[in-house]
């Protein structure tokens, strides 16, 4: 029998047929629900979300087999949310992929991680610290487990399994997914349909696949249903899963795109993919360029002639744009820019998140060239955000700036499904139905917003120049032109600033700890904040979802009766501390990290609490 | 009801050009003017793009819509124009600095896909607007601010890289030959795809070859086969002063291939993409299907 006490905090019992005893036992002491002990004490502990890592070598099964189970956990009803590391090479290299799955709303990947898998010993050497106290191990047969770990760690057959049953070493994915299945309990049911599906025409692999699968399930032997989820809750609602590159795709021909132009570059090739193949399916086009220069050359050509246009970049492509950013804010033609920031400077980390261009979203080029920035909070977000950079670029006409990071383009999550009845389209103001002896491009208006001429209107002819210019768009360098025409073009934001944007909140309106944050670390300071406020602590959290213009006012109003401000971000130099300080006059506590992850809620609530007690 | 004709005056704008007295760049502006005429474009549905330098001021002008985009950019800015919108007519202008420097990484990208647009180069084989440094076209051994020992470098052969890099239409006028250069910018619009056009156009205040370049040229000879590749490439190797057709061919503008990729996907929209992602279906992995 199993010594279930003999390792420090794996209070897991085991009863000797293998299957979950019905002790009564604390759950982790994580504090983040991870067991249905918080709610049940003294009932069955399975689990309300549950941490699983793949890992191992790339082009081994690692991400299909991550996939699969993401796929059949979606299936199968769960929220669920995922997290990649994967090289910056294309064979080789490790891998990883977490999925968190869970029968109530998930806003984080989650740290300590439940269940292990590994592929190879070089996953086990890169991901052990990663357990949790009470973490269990699925790895395959010739990975070299440390003796302390042994009495959670079993063995599974992958290689051989996958060859003698599912007629291949490519059927490893469906031995491991079947094991991690055995050890929480997973029904297979939504994974032999999806099997069923993608092989419909194939029976035989289809067979031999489903064969394998139920071979992993038994795999892990006395560890089955050691980690048992709980059932997911029926529901009518409409749920779906996709990546944040695929919910800015999707927002973005919500909110009409009609021209998308792109250049590969990782985290954020993915939307240039998906477009390729959907836009042209709504008349719309798709264009891989030459270089970012190009793409978002052509991008302006393309809104200057009408149509709502789009570009989709990293860090590398952005720094491209920088010039091409001040000619939109100076002849003052719509675009909207998705910015997947990745690890720098330079080439810097390809597959890793950071949130690093910030600054140069806000600052980047030469001359002071307004634009708008935002960044959006969660896969769900993203749809929104795409509608409302073309709602804000449209009626602004200005470059809109989208901040995402490999964190929140690459991965999965369950969302509910966008009400697309709720997509609201504003129009660009142009020069329809004025007379031509009327007509100035760049007319100074009560708004500051001036009608634009589209090629094909009859009076609308104008230049659009980059070039300081007067109203009707002629070279001019006057003092007064200069001065007129730079407060025309940044007034116009003004709105923004006041109110329009739909900022984000959670917790205490006037906390005494505020946190301010943007973009992918909502999730993580959400379930911090939660967790802290339930212990008592005066705390709320502020995202802003547009970083420029800055909502100051609401900022200041945030923090007025805070004795913290704590600014977690994931960058080296604490871009937005130094934002809320400069912009808003607030000493703040600045949490800057940079070493290519997300934060997790385990590391927020550190920051929020350990400073609690030492204070 | 009968409609005018319109004039080459009927294209000219207020503003009065900013170039110095005997550029070679009014004698383009001037073939341009004519060319529009006698084309009858609609100035509404007529879109200028250009660069940065002397002649990249070009768009403001003309009568009809235009953009005065940055230095290198004009060739993606009319390709957007033209993807969005192939109704109308475009024009991208600029110099040899322009689209031969900072700009070229552009231009065999705009050739190999046939974008139906008119590329006018104003080919001075200097920088005017900053005062007289060499371009990628300026001669070897050019004394200039920026060689004072001579250029050390090899000018571009532009008509010979454009016939290299797949442009469907490759000619040469000179802005002191108006009547032929009209010709020219008449027949590059007329041609469904990329048309490139090299129109010398002396610097008269920097790099003075107006006389020189007036004894050099020489028209294509008549029995040049304008069709015939290798023959182009050939006369384009030669030597740059030739006026004419060098090269022409027809085939698919990147808006007809797009036309028919349109034609032939399904129709879809936001909704029914959303539906591919339904949860509870068990949502595609991997990329989309095209279809």
């Amino acid at each position: 029998m199993l010594c279930a006490s003999s390792v420090r905090g794996w209070s897991l019992g085991f009863a000797n047929d293998g299957r979950r005893t019905l002790a009564a036992r604390r759950p982790r002491s994580s504090g983040f629900g991870a067991a249905a002990g918080d709610d049940h004490e003294g009932a069955l502990v399975a689990r309300h979300s549950v941490v699983i890592r793949l890992a191992g070598e790339s082009g081994e099964g690692v991400i299909s087999s991550g996939d699969i189970l993401t796929q059949a956990a979606a299936r199968g009803g769960y929220w669920t949310q995922t997290f990649r590391t994967y090289p910056a090479e294309i064979k080789g290299g490790p891998c990883m992929y977490q999925v968190r799955m869970g029968d109530r709303k998930i806003y984080s990947h989650g740290r300590e991680v439940d269940l292990l898998v590994c592929f190879n010993q070089e996953a086990w050497d890169l991901h052990h610290d990663a357990l949790g106290s009470e973490g269990a191990i699925l790895y395959d047969t010739g990975v070299d487990i440390p003796d302390e770990y042994a009495e959670r760690a079993r063995p599974v057959r992958m290689e051989q399994l996958a060859k003698e049953l599912g007629g291949s070493l490519r059927a490893k994915n469906m031995v491991a997914v079947g094991a991690v299945s055995g050890v929480i309990d997973f029904d297979t049911a939504p994974i032999e349909e999806l099997v069923l599906r993608r092989y419909a025409h194939k029976q035989g692999v289809a067979d031999a696949n489903i064969a394998a699968l139920h071979a992993g399930e038994a795999e892990g032997g006395d560890l089955s249903g050691a980690l048992a989820i709980v059932d997911p809750v029926e529901v009518e609602e409409d749920r779906v899963l996709m990546s944040g590159n695929q919910a800015l795709a999707l927002g973005a021909v919500a909110a009409g795109l009609d021209y998308f132009a792109g250049y590969p570059i990782t985290p954020a090739s993915d939307i240039l993919e998906w477009l390729s193949a959907k836009l042209p399916q709504t008349g719309g086009i798709t264009i891989q360029c030459e270089d970012e220069i190009a793409s978002l050359s052509s991008v302006l050509g393309a809104s200057y002639a009408g149509a709502k246009a789009m570009t989709a970049t990293s860090g590398p492509g952005l720094s491209l744009m920088s010039e091409l950013l001040g000619l939109a804010g100076a002849a003052e033609i719509p675009c909207v820019i998705v910015d997947a920031q990745r690890g720098g400077p330079s080439t810097g980390l390809p597959t890793k998140t950071e949130q690093s261009d910030l600054a140069h979203a806000l600052y980047g080029g030469h001359g002071e060239a307004p634009r708008v920035v935002m960044a959006p909070v969660s896969v769900a977000d993203c749809f929104w955000a795409a509608v409302d950079a073309f709602n804000f670029a449209e009626r602004f006409q200005v470059p809109v700036i989208i901040l995402t990071d490999q964190g929140l383009a690459t991965r999965m999550e369950v969302i509910e499904r966008p009400d697309t009845s709720a997509v609201d389209r504003w129009p660009r103001v142009t020069a329809e139905g004025i007379a031509a002896e009327d007509y100035k491009r760049y007319e100074y208006t009560e708004d500051s917003v001036s009608p634009m001429g589209i090629p094909g209107q009859p009076s609308g002819q104008h230049v659009a120049t980059g070039i300081e210019h007067d109203e009707y768009g002629n070279p001019g360098y006057t003092p007064e032109i200069h001065v007129g025409m730079q407060r025309k073009r940044w007034a116009k934001l003004d709105p923004l600033a006041d109110g329009l944007a739909n900022h984000v909140h959670h917790g205490e309106e006037q906390p005494e700890i505020a946190i301010i944050g943007f973009g992918s670390t909502y999730g993580s300071v959400r379930e911090a904040v939660e967790r802290a406020a339930d212990e008592g602590l005066s705390i709320g959290m502020f995202y802003p979802r547009v970083l420029g213009p800055f909502p100051v006012e609401r900022v200041r109003e945030f923090t007025d009766n805070a004795r913290r401000v704590i600014v977690p971000e994931v960058n080296f130099t604490g871009q937005l501390a130094r934002l809320v300080r400069g912009e808003c006059g607030i000493s703040v506590d600045g949490r800057a990290k940079s070493d290519g992850l997300p934060f997790t809620a385990e590391d927020i609530y550190e920051l929020i609490v350990v400073q609690e007690v030492t204070a | 009801m009968s409609v005018e004709t319109p004039k080459p005056k009927d294209y000219k704008s207020d503003l009065k050009p900013i170039w110095c007295p005997g550029c070679g760049d009014f004698g383009v502006l001037a073939s341009l003017y004519r060319a529009f005429a006698e084309l009858e474009l609609d100035p509404a549905k007529t879109v200028i793009v250009s660069g940065i330098g002397c002649s990249s001021r070009l768009p403001g002008f003309v009568k009809t819509y235009g953009f005065h985009t940055l230095h290198g950019r004009p060739l993606p800015v009319a390709m957007g124009v033209k993807l969005a919108n192939p109704e109308l007519t475009v024009i991208a202008v600029g110099g040899d600095g322009d689209g031969f420097a900072i700009g070229i990484g552009h231009f065999p990208h705009a050739a190999r896909r046939n974008i139906d647009i008119t590329y006018l180069v104003m080919d001075n084989e200097i920088y005017g607007l900053t005062k007289g440094q060499v371009s990628p076209t300026s001669a070897v051994d050019h004394k200039a601010p920026t060689t004072p020992w001579g250029n050390l470098e090899t000018p571009i052969n532009t008509l010979a890289f454009a016939v290299a890099c797949s442009a469907s239409f490759v000619a040469r006028g000179a802005s002191f030959n108006t009547k032929a250069l009209t010709e020219l910018i008449v027949q590059g619009v007329e041609h469904p795809g990329f048309s490139f056009i090299d129109a010398l156009s002396p610097c008269v205040v920097f790099h003075n070859t107006q006389d020189e370049w007036k004894n050099l040229v020489t028209d294509v000879a008549p029995d040049h086969d304008v069709a015939d590749r290798t023959q182009a490439f050939d006369l384009a190797l030669r030597g740059g002063f030739s006026l004419g057709v060098v090269y022409r061919e027809r085939r698919p503008t990147l808006n007809e291939r797009y036309a028919q990729l349109l034609g032939a996907a399904k129709t879809s929209d936001v909704d029914a993409m959303l539906d591919a992602f339904t949860a509870r279906e068990g949502v595609a992995m991997g990329g989309p299907a095209a279809s």
